[in-house]
């Protein structure tokens, strides 16, 4: 008897379908994500003449990305794992890699979508606009960002197998970088500020808001790139090693 | 060669699972046969799940070999699982997801082409025509395990594998999922599964394993079972009702004491 393996293409396209379509059902949770980081940007507009439109584009972006990364991406691999949701994808003939994969291609999606409505937000409200070039460099360096988030969200269910703290300590982290991003910058201490300017959480603003205005960029921004680009291969990587497909441990 | 009726279409020889230092199977040995329902029985923690979780490429064996179909689970992955429908004892699926998507999410990963026409049959042959835009959590759990079954012999696999099929069913609904079951040994498919239920198992299977403490203690068909334990004291002492039941020569074999 021959034995047909099924097209790997055919069974990608096929759970990045379902993964999708359970993305659109959570709309309440897109809608989470979307909603902090444009009420930052709608909220701060007073702060443009003072900061420039780029640093609140950037702090926006940010949470947003911090958002996508703990309350989308770690949350629902958690909730699926403990219902055993991969335990039967494993169970298929396609390679286990695709099932990660599809789920972070749904997020890449919402780094798009998110970056987007940034801007268009940005411009309607804050009447912030940018070069065609700090569009696509902003676009590049926040799916760079967002790699970075996942890494960290990979790296907590990677760490904590129980659902429901999984739930609780992103949402705590996902305060904490909200309050960074608030209050870190307006704060006079030089060492808290050099702590969150190379934090996670910094790398990635600074990033950003280099990108926004390409003339701007400069040695800081570059080595901000390159701390991103570390932080977001140590998380995968500790997050990957130490991931268990079951809550039981398997 | 697994065409053949009577030949072996799942062999797993030598097989030993450890968690750490804990030794969950121990050089288990056995196969199951095409047109044949085997029965992996055995107590709570005696190493069913972990023995089929390896089978099913869930978790990496310590030693030993498992083939399905001729390919190994862990050399050729992908063909010994295409050739396999699993049921997990804990199965969901994306609750977001309704019944029909969720079906042919499925078909897509296993490759099967799904016409509306053929996915309509599909929801006749499982009585959810009408819940087809239900949501797998909506759904009762005699329908959820129709659901999980079709899903597990959508591809029309050599081997189905369930692990504690019928647990938490009532009565209508598990006996249509034996018949569903007979359905697939009637094709000539290989049925391993792991039940708690020893009634079910006696009527059901055709051979069956007794594993406690990770070891295999004997395997045989029920009849055979009864008939060479039926003089041992401890099945004796385990019966009940005078006459030699299967669940007798299991309680016999694995002792009275309830397993955590």
């Amino acid at each position: 008897m021959e034995t047909k393996i099924p097209k790997p293409s055919d069974a990608f396209a096929s759970l990045m379908r379902s993964d999708f379509t359970t993305q659109w059902r959570n709309r309440r949770s897109v809608m989470m994500s979307l909603l902090v980081p444009l009420i930052i940007l709608i909220s701060w507009k007073g702060l443009i003449p003072k900061f420039g439109g780029a640093f609140v584009f950037s702090i926006s972006l940010t949470i947003g990305l911090v958002s996508i990364g703990m309350m989308g991406y770690a949350i629902s691999v958690a909730r699926d794992r403990d219902k055993g949701i991969f335990q039967r994808l494993r169970v298929t003939p396609m390679p286990t890699s695709f099932i990660m994969i599809s789920r972070l291609m749904v997020q890449l999606g919402m780094i798009a979508l998110l970056t987007l409505c940034v801007f268009i937000i940005g411009y309607q409200v804050d009447k912030i606009s940018l070069t065609p070039l700090g569009y696509i460099l902003t676009f590049i360096t926040a799916f760079l960002g967002g790699a970075l988030y996942l890494g960290f969200g990979q790296m907590l269910v990677g760490l904590i197998k129980n659902a429901e703290t999984v739930n609780s300590s992103t949402r705590l982290v996902y305060i904490a970088f909200i309050m960074l991003g608030m209050f870190g910058e307006l704060t006079d201490n030089i060492e808290f500020k050099n702590i969150i300017h190379w934090s996670p959480f910094g790398t990635v603003k600074t990033m950003l808001a280099a990108a926004m205005l390409p003339s701007t960029w400069n040695n800081d921004a570059t080595i901000a790139l390159l701390v991103t680009i570390a932080y977001a291969v140590i998380f995968s990587f500790l997050g990957i090693k130490w991931f268990k497909w079951s809550s039981a441990g398997a | 060669m697994i065409d053949q009726p009577g030949s072996s279409i799942l062999q797993v020889e030598n097989l030993n699972v450890a968690y750490g230092i804990f030794r969950a199977v121990s050089d288990v040995t056995f196969n199951v046969k095409s047109g044949e329902i085997f029965g992996l029985l055995g107590p709570n923690g005696a190493g069913k799940t972990s023995t089929l979780s390896a089978v099913e490429g869930l978790l990496k064996p310590l030693s030993g070999e498992i083939s399905v179909a001729g390919f190994n689970i862990n050399k050729q992955p992908l063909h010994a699982k295409a050739n396999m429908g699993v049921q997990l004892q804990a199965t969901s699926f994306q609750p977001e997801l309704t019944i029909t998507e969720i079906i042919k999410l499925f078909a897509g990963i296993y490759g099967v082409n799904l016409t509306s026409d053929k996915l309509n049959k599909i929801l006749q042959d499982i009585k959810l025509e009408e819940s087809a835009s239900k949501k797998f959590g909506q759904l009762s759990g005699g329908q959820q395990q129709r659901v999980s079954l079709i899903i597990s012999t959508i591809h029309d696999p050599v081997l189905v594998m369930l692990d504690e099929p019928t647990s938490g069913l009532d009565p209508q609904s598990r006996r249509q999922l034996w018949e569903r079951i007979e359905a697939i040994r009637g094709k000539g498919h290989g049925v391993l599964l792991t039940t708690h239920s020893m009634e079910e198992a006696e009527s059901v299977c055709d051979r069956i394993a007794i594993i406690d403490h990770g070891r295999i203690i004997a395997t045989n068909t029920p009849q055979a079972l009864i008939d060479l334990h039926r003089n041992d004291p401890n099945v004796i002492n385990a019966s009940r009702k005078g006459k030699i039941t299967l669940e007798d020569v299991f309680i016999g074999l694995t002792g009275k004491t309830v397993r955590a």
